[in-house]
């Protein structure tokens, strides 16, 4: 029994030969990404056509609870002068929570690929590190490295770049353990289904242990955790942190 | 079809997800909070003025009200000064009015008396006058039974003086 646990697919390659950047590879990563913003904005439009101030549709007021949701999260968490982050902090969200649960239709989440992660905690980094510069100005966020006493600097600077790292890798490493998960479930559920219906002697039991009954259904269950929770819970912790550690820089 | 590492840095898809998610930004910004946020504002805008309408009339109810008071105190003053003029009134025209009954009263009693006066005079003179004419002929009728011219006179003032004093 073999598991394949690859990345991200490539469906074609542009050769480019710039340095550094290298080929640009349309990847199973870009393609859902793309996939996933077309969701997001299509709905985004979906429920803003038709706007009324008096008697509104449902459909409406699902529109403005969500906005009013985001505001109070921002808000909340950063204060009423952060009121511009919002569509940030929402883009963030959505887009995380969708790329996470596309993949309960079977696509591959844009999320699985730690670029994707990379990408988004490398704009968390420049937001903090230019609300810091904000804040304390640029020789005051230098000082701020060597503070308590100058022999930290190093782990100042090492803590500093852990931030971005370590909100990038969390989000990933529990999205891929859910695939990883998720194909070690339906590899031991056919060897356990074969196994299963191999008992049945004669033929029957040769043909019937061929089909993964057990695939059926079981799984789907054990997704409501490894996909349903950990892929909102993941969205949630990204945009907390996002607005916490922008709001601690504020404050200096 | 080749695959990418699993774990790995890809420097387009890198850059491209940076694009993606700022696109995304302006997109779920001009899409949903633009929009949501204007007609929210349009909402309340549309409360705010619909509760200052409501303050508007209420104060001009709060004027009517007062004006409505005052006119009324108004009224029941006007209303109790014409009473008490008409009461003053009355009562001066009903006093004058008895005045004017007893009076005419008066004139009519003395007058009832002055003409029952004079009709008594005048009945007691027809009387008189009836009594003298019967006399006369009732002497004429005693003369006939030769009564002396002493004994008629006397029989006629005695007659009339009775007839006097009767009447």
């Amino acid at each position: 029994m073999n598991i394949d646990i690859s990345g991200a697919r490539v469906f074609f390659t542009i050769p480019t030969n710039i340095p550094v950047l290298g080929d640009i590879q349309i990847s199973e990563t870009m393609v859902v990404s793309w996939l996933v913003m077309l969701i997001i904005t299509g709905l985004c439009i979906w429920l803003t056509h038709d706007l009324k101030t008096e008697n509104i549709s449902k459909r409406q007021a699902v529109a403005e609870m969500l906005v009013e949701t985001a505001n109070k999260f921002v808000i909340g968490n950063m204060g009423e002068s952060f009121r511009y982050f919002i569509p940030f902090v929402a883009a963030l969200f959505s887009t995380s929570i969708v790329s996470n649960l596309i993949s309960l239709v079977g696509l591959r989440s844009p999320t699985a690929d730690l670029s994707t992660e990379a990408a988004w905690a490398v704009i968390v980094f420049i937001l903090i590190t230019r609300q810091k510069i904000k804040t304390g100005g640029f020789g005051g966020y230098l000082k701020s490295f060597t503070e308590p006493i100058p022999i930290l600097t190093p782990f100042n600077i090492l803590s500093e770049l852990a931030t971005p790292i370590s909100m990038a890798c969390r989000h990933f490493g529990n999205i891929l353990s859910g695939i990883v998960i998720n194909a070690l479930i339906y590899a031991a559920l056919a060897v356990a289904s074969s196994a299963l219906f191999g008992l049945i002697p004669g033929i029957v039991g040769d043909i019937l242990a061929q089909i993964p009954f057990l695939d059926v259904g079981i799984p789907a269950i054990l997704s409501v955790y490894f996909d349903w929770f950990t892929g909102v819970m993941q969205a949630y912790i990204f945009c907390m942190l996002t607005t916490l550690y922008i709001a601690n820089a504020a404050e200096g | 079809m080749t695959v990418q590492n699993l774990v790995g840095l890809v420097p387009w898809t890198f850059v491209a997800q940076i694009c993606n998610l700022l696109l995304q930004m302006y997109l779920i910004k001009r899409f949903l909070f633009t929009p949501i946020n204007n007609i929210i504002e349009k909402r309340k805008a549309a409360a705010d003025a619909e509760i200052s309408d409501a303050v508007k009339a209420k104060e001009e109810a709060e004027t009517m009200k007062a004006e409505y008071e005052q006119n009324m105190q108004e009224a029941k003053t006007k209303a109790s000064e014409i009473l008490t003029t008409a009461q003053k009134t009355a009562s001066a025209q009903s006093e004058e009015m008895l005045k004017e009954a007893s009076r005419q009263a008066a004139s009519i009693k003395a007058k009832a008396e002055s003409d029952i006066a004079q009709e008594k005079r005048k009945a007691v003179n027809e009387i008189k006058d009836e009594i003298g004419s019967m006399a006369v002929e009732i002497a004429g009728k005693v003369i006939e039974r030769e009564i002396s011219e002493a004994d008629h006179e006397k029989l006629i003032d005695d007659f009339i003086a009775n007839v006097g004093e009767s009447a």
